[in-house]
């Protein structure tokens, strides 16, 4: 059970960072050209494999390109918020003076408020577009890191080999990055997996709200918000873009746990 | 207990009155919301107008200073869009936020909490497999998808169920349904990890030794030690709940706390806005501050200070 799990994450894991990488040699078809005589073709049409959306632009394309930038958006973010959240919790874990104590209590501030939504009120006012979405999701994800990283730090380095080195003169930078670092990095990875599929979710949840990446961008979340108006008669436009995505998350959040479960077992997001 | 409680209520005025000060120093350093709420054809002189009358034209610290002193007595001003007082706009929606989690949650604690125990105690059977695949789909779901897969279901095809809005109960069941199912499958799949743990435990191996019937067993010395991690999910994900709200009012037009927030946004309506981040904050750290005065119930050995 546990291994088929992990298998399936990889899996479709893999199908999906396939489909974003090959997306231009899987079809013929550019994603935002529209081409009206053949609008609302159902899946099966000939040349349409998912069938075609209202200004007849190909279904599949783009999903395949919605992977794109699904993926490429869930990167930046993990990347941006693991260094910076994950270096303020470093630090904060380390120094435990002052400014550790306004940090926490910023993170504090900042969990009083449901994620989604602080996302979405950060992307209303800072601007749409993907720039700007990446950033959003960073500035309301980072606090995760800072926690875990900061508890994990705070109990690696009562251990006997930080003191040890400690007492043998060692300079607090190498200390912090040779000797506790190394002992907390497999929790981020952790965290890192576990997040990257609530941050394509939460992505593509604001585009779908009407903020973040704008039509004719083929992002799942856009797709899905102008699928609403042509549900009585195309439920294909619904249909692909949120399975792509629920399968993608699906794929992340079983790789995720299957590096949990073999890298920290006790860790709890 | 009463020092307790009055220092987290102390705290929760801080965290509320920080995350508003946020707010405003965003919405203030984001551009100029009158200019985008002004018909094309505006002459610069009403513009003007209408800037003075808001206060727009002061210093920005002026603007702080008459934020904060209205914010206290609940004045967060008047809405762009409605011309209305903004606080009177979210507490007309809140009843219906409230209707609609409320169920939700319920629906969540009836059938994720007993799903979650029944795969613990018959674990590795057909019933705990299917729980399991269930809940890690459950989990992978997006809500917004759900719902619209739902509405070509239940609405289009079927004919059986309102696609939106509100009124009868009928109203009430594909949100709530839909509200739920993110929750159920964490809390399911958490509270099957809670009640395995305390299944291993020696004092359960004690009560089996002594003769103690399958079900106080269970009913007794399980629930009640697996209960906290579950009140400690519950209760983050009750916050959680008003975010998922936002999303599942606007798909299925509901009208609560959620949809205005998102309307309001579009629109760039601050004062609804910051009115709505008030309140959010509030019931957020208040569910979390009773959720910690659960645990003292729940385990008297924790002592909160």
């Amino acid at each position: 059970m546990k291994d088929l799990k992990a298998w399936l994450g990889i899996g479709l894991t893999a199908a999906a960072i396939g489909a974003a990488v090959l997306a231009p040699w899987l079809v013929p078809h550019d994603p935002m050209q529209a081409d009206f005589v053949q609008s609302l073709r159902p899946p099966g049409s000939p040349g349409h494999l998912l069938g075609t959306d209202q200004l007849g632009r190909d279904l599949l394309a783009r999903v395949l390109y919605g992977a794109r930038l699904a993926l490429f958006i869930g990167v930046c973010t993990v990347l941006l918020t693991a260094l910076f959240g994950g270096l303020l919790g470093l630090v904060a874990g380390f120094v435990e003076r002052w400014p550790s104590a306004v940090l926490m209590r910023i993170a504090d501030v900042q969990l009083s408020f449901p994620f989604i939504l602080l996302a979405m009120t950060i992307n209303a006012i800072v601007g749409l577009g993907l720039q700007n979405i990446i950033l959003s999701l960073s500035a309301a994800g980072w606090v995760v890191y800072a926690r875990v990283v900061r508890g994990e730090v705070l109990s690696v380095k009562q251990r006997d080999y930080v003191q040890a080195a400690a007492a043998l003169g060692m300079s607090r930078s190498r200390l912090l990055f040779r000797h506790v670092l190394p002992n907390v990095a497999p929790s981020i990875i952790v965290v890192a997996s576990l997040q990257f599929s609530s941050f394509i979710v939460a992505e593509a949840a604001i585009s779908f709200l009407g903020f973040g990446i704008q039509p004719p961008t083929p992002a799942w979340g856009s797709m899905l918000s102008e699928s609403r108006d042509f549900l009585y008669v195309a439920w294909w436009l619904a249909a692909f873009p949120g399975a792509a995505l629920a399968l993608t998350a699906l794929g992340v959040n079983l790789l995720g746990d299957w590096l949990r479960d073999t890298l920290d077992p006790k860790l709890r997001v | 207990m009463r020092a307790y409680v009055l220092s987290r209520l102390a705290q929760t005025a801080l965290v509320v009155f920080l995350s508003l000060t946020a707010v405003f120093a965003m919405v203030r350093l984001s551009g100029d919301p009158v200019l985008l709420f002004m018909p094309m054809d505006i002459q610069a002189k009403d513009v003007n107008e209408f800037r003075a009358r808001l206060g727009f034209n002061d210093p920005l610290a002026v603007q702080y200073a008459r934020f904060v002193g209205g914010a206290v007595r609940g004045d967060f001003g008047e809405s762009l869009r409605y011309q209305r007082d903004a606080l009177g706009l979210v507490l007309e929606r809140l009843p219906a936020t409230f209707l609609l989690a409320g169920t939700a949650l319920l629906l969540t604690l009836f059938v994720a909490v007993p799903l979650g125990i029944v795969s613990a105690v018959r674990r590795n059977t057909l019933l705990d497999h299917v729980g399991t695949v269930a809940t890690v789909l459950g989990q992978a779901t997006p809500g917004f998808w759900l719902g619209l897969m739902l509405i070509y279901l239940f609405s289009v095809q079927l004919r059986w169920l309102p696609t939106g809005g509100t009124g009868t109960v009928a109203h009430l069941i594909m949100p709530s349904v839909v509200l739920a199912a993110f929750f159920s499958a964490r809390i399911a799949r958490l509270t099957r990890s809670a009640v395995l743990e305390v299944l291993g435990e020696e004092y359960i191996l004690t009560a089996r030794a002594k003769g103690l019937g399958e079900g106080r067993v269970i009913g007794k010395h399980t629930l009640r030690n697996s209960a906290i991690p579950i009140v400690t999910l519950a209760g983050l994900e009750a916050g959680q709940i008003l975010g998922g709200a936002v999303i599942t009012e606007t798909i299925f037009a509901w009208p609560g706390l959620g949809r205005l927030t998102v309307q309001a946004l579009l629109n760039r309506d601050f004062p609804v806005v910051l009115a709505a981040v008030f309140f959010i904050s509030v019931m957020y750290t208040l569910v979390n501050l009773v959720v910690d005065l659960l645990y003292g119930w729940l385990d008297p050995r924790i002592r909160l200070r």
